[in-house]
């Protein structure tokens, strides 16, 4: 009898709680639903909650494009990676159709030229240092990382250095937006954005079964990538644009440096109708804002159901420099190329964009380089 | 590390709110793509359009 009930008590160990951090999370997001309420803005609540699940889904399944990535190059183990592309073709059956055929909608496009190869590089190599890309930064932090709120911070300078740089980046050349359904029409550009994903997907597996690595996703990677695609979905209804990160970290980043006496009035970015909308309006009218609000919060919340929050030691120094160099570079590469993962992969070619896809192979040689450089700050490879 | 992101917290969100009670709103949630002129997510203008 005894013996039965010692077994149990190991295999079943109590959940532990962290009261304070839940409820504070909970009661944040609560406060900031019933202000936008007040304002009569009901899509902004739908973004903060859907945030908040955003948050919760990827902390609780572990969804990190940043490891799938380096996988995919270190190993040539493809999960992750299949399981990301999985999550664009969901986004991509909603989000292709309805921008062609609805008015009020718009998908994530953007000019491809050097500044979306160059900053998506960039972007590249900070992912892999940082060890988190636009979500998994804000997952991570929200989730009670000490490290990552250091990577965030940066992550928001480097995308303010990022948009002083940009509209001179962007005069060197480039060529506008390429839509697969102003191409194919709504339904055939929905067809060729699945059948780029399907030859994406096909790769992988080619990669995987040359170097005798994995490439089915495990249980838990699609769950994710099927809510995360869902929520994909939701969020585009909710704000009439795909799910972006990073664009709030510069309205942040900028509305900080204003507050220590920063003049951004002869900044030709922020001077474009968008951004200098952004920077005078409250940032709870911003729709990424919204979103990476939410995100942390929820990410926070679902740290603290199952275990202690923020109770890891800081890590070495060196690490924390990682994190440091790594979210000025994402920042900086973010603002140049026009978005993380999420904005410009997910976003991108889950609209049908060209860009997208542009995004993705000019930010893997930069994994490639971040990878390389991870053992100078302590940081394993794999 | 559980202190100091206490306090991060708290500060930042005293921040978010403020901000907020002190800034003007729009009626709906922007995204700088819903401006005229915008070919990217942070509202830059299109390469055909800047080459005028």
């Amino acid at each position: 009898m005894s013996t039965l009930a010692t077994s149990s008590d190991v295999s079943a160990p109590a959940l532990r709680r962290d009261w304070p951090f839940l409820i504070a999370s909970v009661l944040a997001l609560a406060v900031l639903v019933t202000l936008v309420l007040i304002d009569g803005q009901p899509a902004a609540a739908a973004l903060l909650m859907l945030g908040f699940a955003l948050g919760g889904v990827f902390l609780k399944t572990e969804f990190s494009f940043t490891a799938s990535w380096r996988r995919l190059i270190v190993p040539g183990q493809a999960d992750g990676f299949l399981a990301g592309l999985l999550l664009i073709a969901i986004a991509a059956a909603v989000i292709v159709p309805v921008v062609a055929l609805v008015p009020g909608f718009g998908g994530a496009i953007a000019p491809i030229g050097p500044s979306l190869v160059i900053g998506d590089f960039v972007f590249g190599i900070g992912m892999q240092l940082a060890n988190g890309c636009g979500s998994g930064t804000l997952y991570t932090a929200g989730g009670g990382s000490g490290r990552m709120i250091i990577t965030l911070a940066c992550f928001i300078a480097g995308s303010v250095i990022g948009s002083l740089h940009l509209p001179a980046v962007l005069s060197i050349g480039g060529i506008d937006p390429i839509l697969a359904a102003n191409v194919f029409g709504p339904w055939g550009g929905l067809a060729v954005t699945w059948v780029s994903l399907a030859l994406a997907a096909f790769a992988g597996v080619v990669i995987a079964r040359r170097r005798g690595a994995a490439f089915a996703p495990p249980r838990k990677m699609v769950v994710g990538a099927v809510a995360i695609g869902l929520l994909c979905i939701a969020v585009f209804a909710a704000g009439r644009h795909p799910w972006s990160v990073t664009f709030g970290f510069t309205v942040w980043g900028a509305k900080i440096a204003t507050a220590f006496g920063a003049d951004f009035s002869n900044a030709e970015f922020w001077q474009w109708a968008g951004p200098k909308r952004a920077i005078g309006d409250s940032i709870l009218s911003d729709t990424s804002s919204l979103t990476d609000l939410g995100m942390i919060l929820g990410a926070m919340a679902a740290a603290a159901t199952s275990a202690p929050f923020a109770r890891n030691p800081w890590p070495p120094l060196k690490s924390l420099l990682a994190a440091a160099a790594g979210g000025l570079l994402m920042g900086w590469g973010a603002r140049l190329g026009f978005g993380c993962n999420i904005g410009a992969f997910i976003g991108g070619v889950g609209s049908g964009s060209l860009h997208g896809w542009v995004w993705f192979l000019a930010a893997l040689p930069g994994c490639v380089i971040g990878i390389k450089l991870r053992p100078l700050f302590g940081l394993s490879r794999e | 590390m559980r202190a100091v992101y206490a306090i991060v917290f708290a500060a930042a969100f005293a921040a978010l709110v403020g901000q907020h009670l002190t800034s003007p709103s729009s009626g709906r949630p922007v995204s700088p793509e819903d401006f005229a002129g915008a070919c990217a997510p942070c509202g830059a203008p299109c390469p055909s359009v800047q080459k005028k």
